[in-house]
């Protein structure tokens, strides 16, 4: 008789690197064969498009949006605290950005201009998650549900703005605002559609959140509130603060992330599931890809990226089979970062028995 | 009499942490085998191998003439391996009943006299259809025991658990196991102390850093020789001192602590503390001693903020701080050592030196943490080491090192030497008692009598919720403290 039994185990660092490093080319490789068989391309083709969309330059304008959304979600999931919420702090990061650069004066000032729009898309995005997160700690809502539903109302709010109050005056009737003034605009990168501005930031958010939950004691309470809240009561932090603290910074990076899209790529305020895009979604499993370390992010979104340019370019031609086949992709790698977790900590013994 | 299980050279890593190594031992049918050790020599890992908890890197387990490797407790409960924990395994949400009837694959209804019988047996009360996190630490520890008995093992591991219990119902529960040995179990009991593994064994082994150092029969070997096997090379355990001042019985002294008139509910809305009030003065210990369930975990938790007073004040330093939360209090410069350090001590995924980190209300020096650790012994010495990996005894270390690296005005402890070796509570009785004569002041739960004499100033014995005694320490004897406390049953 075969005995299948589960036993606990640990991996040494260099081991549990391997293992992700192997999931990630098993994931690249689902992709090629699934996109190759559905479109009955052949599989050189399929590779050859991976490549270039592994050495597009145009990754970068995923990366500077998963990047910093998925280090907000890492804080907050370190503390345990779902926040599903990231695609619809992004809505409203980028509503609060149109907002400072087409209806105040500061828009029309250069520098000040874009740093006070990503400022205040960074609050509005804050905002957004202050309030399930303090439903849960008053009324114990599950945060994982109100963050979820709360995106629908942000794709909601920015669609009642663009038909309606803030639709633009020379757009044609299309849902959506006017440019922004050109001073508020975040240069791209000639011939491509991101700007280094949002990713340097990017890199400096990575440092100093990396530093904030690693060496700092506020940062490593938030860490410890996964194991144990009262444990952190009693050592003299509130987990109240805590918790509101984790939530509202995850927040305000994915507020920022909804900020540069308007800055850099749209100019303008569109409907909230253009904006959005799913990409907040996707930034949940960047975070889990980096196993909810900050300096792994760094890999995982570009890996994500190069799979989400990927999945559009294989999508020219037959546009709902594609996103279809890109989602059973992505859905494939994420479902396989879970079976990783659980190969990294445990393992099955096989036995034969008479 | 006939081997019943063998350990063959066993070794067991965690990391660079070697924990066991080649370690084997026989056990034969009708055995009561004490390992004694101090805290993170390997015990536990020991015994959680056989418990199949762990797999061992290297070794087996014959059994029967055939040499496995447990992969889980299932395996091994359906070997007639069963273990009673250091930390009780209990699911929370369930009744005390529900619990035994899982373990023990039958129905609710079928157990619920036996269980009954026996907490009767042991002279405990507790009510068995209640969930069992309103239960304290010992009750839990109970309901193990008893869940233990009744699955008739024929091999029963006891880690530590009966280290703590008053004697009677130690007493009891070892008689109540010899039954079991009759038929031809055997027994294998955890413990750092020495004179316990003298008095209830037959043999005993002396685990030292993962080594078996030294087997003895328990009637030929003296407490001498024991000491000096378990601690060779250690340094000396002698070293630290519990001393205490010889205090004139303040009249003046400040009531840094004032408990006044306090009633708390339980889970249950039943008054599970009763109208107490005590004055815990300036320099002084006080100690709270008491049948565990008899209110001291929700007072004490009132004391602290995490549970709600019903009716009454807490003042500190004259400021009323009943309504505020736990972080308040600490901020404030209470410390508390709490009843489980597992779920309220520690951080169990954070590194050594994060969790001092965390409990440092001031930026720690590297030094002082390298100094802290070295000082209370906490092994492995290395700060990047996660708190999961130590053995139960160092894990209370790193919770009680939070003594050591603040500045506390008042510390609250729940058994603070539960788990500790000699050496290690030795060490944080006379912390406690130096800090009290420095100025400090404390207020101690205590379910061991040893413990309370050897620091209280004032002992108070609490029984169904009430402080029904109040001593100065110097005015009572241990048998006084024992009948007032069962008097009340």
């Amino acid at each position: 008789m075969i005995k299948i039994s589960i036993v606990k185990r640990e991996f040494p660092l260099f081991m549990s690197i391997s293992l992700r490093i192997a999931i990630a080319i098993l994931g690249l490789l689902i992709a090629v064969t699934t996109a190759s068989f559905i479109f009955q391309q052949d599989l050189h083709t399929t590779l050859s498009l991976l490549t270039t969309s592994f050495l597009n330059l145009n990754v970068l304008r995923y990366v500077s949006v998963f990047l910093p959304t998925a280090l907000g979600l890492i804080i907050a999931y370190n503390a345990s605290l779902w926040n599903l919420g990231a695609e619809g702090q992004i809505v409203v990061g980028a509503m609060g950005a149109t907002f400072i650069a087409l209806f105040t004066p500061l828009g029309n000032i250069e520098y000040i201009g874009p740093a006070t729009s990503l400022f205040f898309s960074s609050i509005v995005g804050a905002l957004w998650a202050f309030i399930p997160i303090i439903l849960k700690i008053y009324f114990n809502v599950n945060e994982a549900l109100t963050t979820l539903m709360m995106n629908y109302i942000a794709y909601y709010l920015v669609d009642y703005l663009v038909y309606g109050p803030w639709r633009g005056k020379s757009v044609y009737g299309y849902p959506e605002t006017d440019m922004i003034p050109i001073p508020c605009r975040l240069q791209r990168v000639v011939g491509y559609s991101f700007s280094l501005y949002p990713l340097l930031i990017s890199l400096i958010f990575i440092v100093v959140i990396y530093f904030f939950l690693y060496k700092t004691r506020v940062g490593i309470s938030i860490r410890a509130l996964s194991t144990s809240s009262r444990a952190v009561e009693l050592s003299g932090i509130s987990s109240i603060k805590l918790a509101i603290l984790a939530f509202i910074l995850s927040g305000a990076l994915a507020g920022f992330a909804g900020g540069t899209e308007v800055l850099v790529y749209h100019r303008k305020l569109v409907p909230g599931s253009k904006i959005g895009a799913g990409m907040g979604y996707i930034s949940i499993m960047v975070a889990w890809l980096s196993s909810l370390n900050p300096i792994a992010a760094i890999v995982a979104s570009y890996y994500v990226s190069t799979l989400y340019i990927f999945s559009l370019a294989i999508q020219i031609g037959s546009i709902n089979i594609g996103d279809a086949v890109a989602r059973i992709v992505i859905g494939a790698i994420f479902l396989l970062t879970i079976v990783s977790e659980f190969i990294s900590k445990y393992k099955i013994v096989l036995r034969f028995e008479k | 009499m006939g081997n019943l299980i063998k350990i063959v050279e066993i070794s067991k890593r965690f990391g660079d942490i070697v924990a066991l190594e080649n370690v084997s031992l026989d056990i034969g049918s009708g055995d009561i085998i004490a390992l004694l050790g101090e805290n993170g020599s390997g015990k536990t890992t020991l015994a959680k191998i056989l418990y199949g908890i762990y797999t061992p890197d290297k070794g087996c387990i014959e059994i029967n003439g055939i040499c496995k490797i447990l992969t889980s407790p299932a395996e091994a409960k359906n070997l007639g391996i069963v273990m009673v924990s250091q930390r009780p395994q209990l699911i929370d949400e369930l009744t005390a009943l529900e619990n035994i009837s899982i373990f023990l694959n039958t129905s609710v209804s079928r157990i619920h006299k036996n269980v009954e019988n026996l907490l009767h047996e042991f002279n405990i009360d507790i009510n068995v259809s209640k969930p069992v996190y309103t239960l304290s630490y010992t009750e839990k520890q109970y309901i193990e025991m008893i869940k233990a008995l009744l699955a008739m093992p024929k091999l029963m591991i006891v880690d530590e658990a009966t280290t703590y219990l008053p004697l009677s119902i130690k007493l009891k529960f070892f008689n109540m196991m010899k039954k079991i040995l009759a038929n031809g179990s055997s027994i294998i009991f955890i413990t750092h102390k020495i004179l316990e593994a003298l008095e209830f064994s037959n043999r005993i082994i002396v685990l030292r850093k993962g080594r078996v150092v030294g087997r003895f029969n328990s009637d030929s070997v003296t407490v001498e020789e024991l000491r000096k096997t378990m601690f060779e090379g250690f340094g000396e355990t002698s070293t630290v001192q519990v001393t205490r001042q010889i205090k004139d019985v303040g009249r003046d002294r400040k009531t840094v602590l004032k408990i006044d008139n306090v009633s708390v509910l339980d889970e249950y809305s039943r008054r599970a503390v009763d109208n107490v009030s005590l004055d815990v003065k300036q320099g002084e210990i006080s100690v709270i001693v008491g049948i565990a369930g008899n209110g001291q975990k929700e007072l004490c938790e009132a004391i602290i903020g995490l549970r709600r007073v019903e009716k009454g004040r807490i003042l500190f330093e004259d400021k009323d701080i009943t309504k505020l939360p736990p972080s308040k209090r600490i901020a404030m410069g209470f410390h508390y050592i709490p009843e489980d350090p597992f779920r309220d001590g520690v951080f169990l995924n954070l590194t050594i030196a994060e969790n001092l980190k965390v409990f440092s209300q001031r930026r720690i020096e590297k030094e002082v943490l390298l100094e802290t650790i070295s000082k209370l012994n906490i092994i492995p010495p290395n700060p990047i080491v996660k708190v999961y990996k130590l053995s139960g005894g160092n894990i209370q270390k790193v919770a009680i090192s939070r003594i050591f690296i603040n500045i506390p005005r008042i510390i609250i402890a729940y058994n603070p030497t539960r788990m500790l070796d000699e050496y290690s509570s030795k060490l944080v009785m006379s912390a406690l008692t130096r800090f009290a004569a420095l100025g400090g002041t404390a207020l101690v739960f205590s379910e061991d009598l040893d413990e309370a004499l050897a620091m209280g100033d004032k002992i108070a014995v609490i029984a169904r919720g009430k402080i029904v005694k109040l001593y100065d320490q110097a005015m009572v004897e241990r048998a006084e403290l024992e009948k007032v406390m069962t008097s009340y049953d």
